[in-house]
C-alpha cells in the first residue's frame, strides 16, 4: 500500500515535471508570431550570427576532440607522476562559472607575457573570433575530456594487449582497435561538445567581446537584442539554437544507430 | 637448447608480484600452469608476452634475449578467458588481423584464414560479427586469430573456464589436434586439472608468485614435491586395465575391484576422481552410483571447514566431507563404510 502510493507520486511527479518543460520549450516557438521569426531570421544580422556560430562551434569542436583524444587515452591508460593533479586541474573549468572563466582568459591572453607574446607573432585573442573558439574551446573542453576518459576506461586493456602480440605497435593498435573501439564515446563526446560550444554564451562575452556583426554568435544575438529590446530576433536566435542542437543529437543518435552492433559487439 | 627460458624472473605490480620464476619450455611442450587464485599464473603469461616490465630477470626465445622487446616483436600470441575478440569486425577479419600485418598477399591471407577455420570449425562464422556468437565459438575464432600467425609460442589464460562443461570438453579435443598440427608450444594457465590430464605434457605449479614444482603431470600428480602441491591437487588417481564393457560404460579393473567409467578407454588407463565426488555410506542400499566399494577408514584428517577421509582396502581413495555429515554418519577411524562414486565423476585421464 506504502509502496504503491509512493510509485504513482513519483510518476505524477515525473509526468507533471515533463510537462512544465515541455510547455517551457513550446513557449518559445508558439508566443512569436511566424511572420515575425520569418523575418528575423532573413536579417543580414541573424544569418551572420548562425554562419559565425556554427563556424566557430565546429572548429572548437574539432580542437577539443583533437586534443581530447590524446588526453582522455594518457589518462585511462598511463600512470605518470603528476597525473591525480592534472586530472583535477582539468576539471577545473567546470566548477568556474563561465563567466570566471572568461576574465581568466581575459587576463591570461591580454595581460601576460604569453598573451603579449601571441599577439607580437600576430595571434590575436582578445575580442576577435579566434577569442570565440578559445572560449568556447576551454567551456567544453572538460566535459569532452570526462566522455572521451570514460570511453576509454570501459574498453579493456587486453583487446590492446592481444592486439599488441599480434604484431601490431602501440600506435598501430591504438588506431586500429581502440579507436574503432571507442567510435561510440567519441561521437557522443562531439556532439556534447558541440551543442557546448554552440551554447557558450559568458566566456565568449568576456573573451571576444559581444560586439555586432563582428564577434556575434547565436547567444550573443539573443542577448543584445533582449537588452535593445527586440523581442522577435532575440527569440528567433534561441529557436535556432534549440534547433542546430537538437539537430546534432538527431544526427548523433541516427549515427549511433548504425554503429550499435559493431560497438556493442 | 630450449625454446623459452625464463631466468630469476620477479615482478611487481603492486598486489600481484612474481619471485625468482625459473621455467624452461621445450619446442612441442604443453605446459599447464596451475596454482591457487592470486599465486601470479596470469602475471607470469603476461610478463612471458611482454606486457610487464621485470624487476630482474631474464626472457630467452630461441636463444636469443627478448626481455627488453616490445610484446608485438616477441612472435607470442595469447588467449584470454573472455575471448577479447575484436567487436568492430568480422570473425573473418579477426583472424586475418595478425596475419595481415606480415603477410601482403590477399589470397595467402584468406587461404590461411580459411584453413585455420575449417581445423576449428568455424567456417560458416567467417562473416558474422563476434558479438553474436556463442562463448564456444568466440574462443575457437580468439584460438583461430592466435594460431593463425604460427606463434612460437601460444600463451592461454584459462580458455575454457567461461564455457560450459560439454563445449569444454569438445574445444578440449578440438585444441589437441590443432595445435598438432601447427606444431605449437603451449603455456595454458588454468584451474581444472581437467585440462592438465587432457592436455598437458608438463605442469607447474605456483603459489605465492612462485613456481613450486614442475613436471610431468603423472610426477607432479602422484609424487607432489611438496605439501602444498600434494593438498592442491588431491585428486584420486587410480591406474587399472580395461576388462570390458557394460553397456555404454568401461568397466575397468583397479587392484582387483571393478570400476565403471562414462569414459572411453582402451587396455590401461590412468583414473582420476575428485575426493569431493566420493560419498560414504553405512549400507550400499540403492543408489544412482555405479561404484560402490566397501572400505576401511584409515584417517581422518581435518583441513579448513572439511574432513578428508583417508580409505583403504583393495584400492586408496581420498574423499572430503563435512563434520556435519561425518557426526551424523558416526565415521571412526578403523571402520568399514562404503564408498560410492558415479561413473561420470570417474575420468579417464591418460
Amino acid at each position: 500500500m506504502e509502496g504503491l502510493r509512493f510509485r504513482n507520486l513519483s510518476v505524477l511527479f515525473a509526468l507533471i515535471f515533463t510537462l512544465f518543460l515541455f510547455t517551457a520549450v513550446a513557449t518559445l516557438f508558439f508566443v512569436p508570431r511566424p511572420s515575425e521569426i520569418l523575418k528575423a531570421l532573413k536579417s543580414e544580422e541573424m544569418i551572420y550570427s548562425l554562419k559565425l556560430s556554427l563556424i566557430t562551434a565546429s572548429l572548437s569542436t574539432l580542437l577539443v576532440i583533437l586534443i581530447g583524444i590524446p588526453i582522455g587515452y594518457a589518462l585511462s591508460r598511463f600512470s605518470f607522476p603528476g597525473k591525480s593533479a592534472v586530472k583535477s586541474i582539468l576539471d577545473l573549468p567546470m566548477a568556474f562559472p563561465e563567466l570566471v572563466l572568461g576574465l581568466a582568459l581575459l587576463l591570461l591572453f591580454g595581460n601576460t607575457a604569453f598573451g603579449k607574446l601571441l599577439s607580437d607573432f600576430g595571434i590575436k585573442v582578445v575580442f576577435t573570433k579566434l577569442g570565440i573558439v578559445v572560449a568556447q574551446f576551454f567551456t567544453a573542453f572538460p566535459y569532452a575530456v570526462r566522455v572521451i576518459h570514460t570511453t576509454f576506461e570501459e574498453i579493456s586493456p587486453r583487446y590492446e594487449l592481444v592486439a599488441r602480440s599480434l604484431g601490431y605497435t602501440e600506435f598501430e593498435t591504438f588506431r586500429k582497435v581502440t579507436l574503432p573501439m571507442a567510435k561510440g564515446g567519441l561521437l557522443a563526446s562531439t556532439i556534447i561538445t558541440f551543442a557546448r560550444s554552440m551554447g557558450a554564451f559568458g566566456a565568449v562575452l568576456i573573451l571576444a567581446g559581444g560586439s555586432y556583426m563582428n564577434t556575434e554568435i547565436l547567444p550573443v544575438t539573443l542577448y543584445l537584442n533582449i537588452s535593445y529590446g527586440n523581442i522577435g530576433m532575440a527569440i528567433t536566435s534561441g529557436i535556432v539554437l534549440v534547433v542546430v542542437s537538437f539537430l546534432a543529437i538527431l544526427l548523433f543518435e541516427k549515427l549511433e544507430d548504425e554503429e550499435h552492433g559493431a560497438v556493442r559487439g | 637448447m630450449a625454446l623459452l627460458e625464463v631466468e630469476n624472473l620477479s615482478i611487481d605490480l603492486g598486489e600481484f608480484h612474481l619471485r625468482d620464476i625459473n621455467l624452461t619450455v621445450e619446442k612441442g611442450d604443453y605446459l599447464t600452469v596451475i596454482g591457487p587464485t592470486g599465486a601470479g599464473k596470469s602475471i607470469l603469461l603476461e610478463a612471458i608476452a611482454g606486457f610487464y616490465p621485470l624487476r630482474s630477470g631474464r626472457i630467452t626465445l630461441n636463444s636469443r634475449d627478448v626481455t627488453n622487446l616490445p610484446p608485438e616483436k616477441r612472435g607470442i600470441s595469447i588467449v584470454y578467458q573472455d575471448f577479447v575478440l575484436f567487436p568492430h569486425l568480422s570473425v573473418f577479419d579477426n583472424i586475418a588481423f595478425g596475419l595481415r600485418k606480415v603477410e601482403r598477399d590477399k589470397e595467402k591471407v584468406k587461404g590461411e584464414v580459411e584453413h585455420i577455420a575449417e581445423e576449428l570449425h568455424i567456417s560458416h562464422l567467417l562473416h558474422r560479427k563476434p558479438g553474436t556468437l556463442s562463448g564456444g565459438e568466440q574462443q575457437r575464432v580468439a584460438i583461430a586469430r592466435a594460431l593463425v600467425v604460427r606463434p612460437k609460442v601460444l600463451l592461454m589464460d584459462e580458455p575454457f573456464s567461461a564455457l560450459d562443461e560439454k563445449t569444454r570438453e569438445k574445444l578440449r579435443k578440438l585444441v589437441k589436434s590443432v595445435i598438432a598440427e601447427y606444431n605449437t608450444t603451449v603455456i595454458h594457465v588454468t584451474h581444472d586439472f581437467e585440462d592438465v590430464f587432457a592436455l598437458a605434457t608438463r605442469v607447474a605449479v605456483m603459489k605465492d608468485g612462485r613456481l613450486v614444482q614442475v613436471g610431468t603431470p603423472d610426477e607432479v600428480f602422484s609424487r607432489p614435491k611438496v605439501d602444498f602441491v600434494a593438498g592442491f591437487v588431491g585428486t584420486n588417481v587410480l591406474k587399472g586395465e580395461v576388462i570390458g564393457k557394460d553397456g555404454s560404460l568401461t568397466l575397468i579393473s583397479v587392484g582387483g575391484v571393478v570400476l565403471k567409467t562414462a569414459d572411453e578407454a582402451e587396455r590401461k588407463a590412468v583414473l582420476s576422481l575428485r575426493p569431493e565426488n566420493v560419498l560414504l555410506a553405512r549400507d550400499p542400499g540403492l543408489c544412482s552410483a555405479q561404484n560402490v566399494i566397501k572400505i576401511r577408514v584409515e584417517r581422518i584428517e581435518r583441513r579448513g571447514h572439511v574432513l578428508w577421509v583417508h580409505l583403504d582396502g583393495k584400492i586408496k581413495l581420498k574423499a572430503v566431507i563435512t563434520p556435519n555429515a561425518a557426526e551424523i554418519l558416526g565415521v571412526k577411524e578403523g571402520e568399514e563404510l562404503y564408498a560410492m562414486f558415479k561413473a561420470s565423476a570417474l575420468k579417464v585421464i591418460a
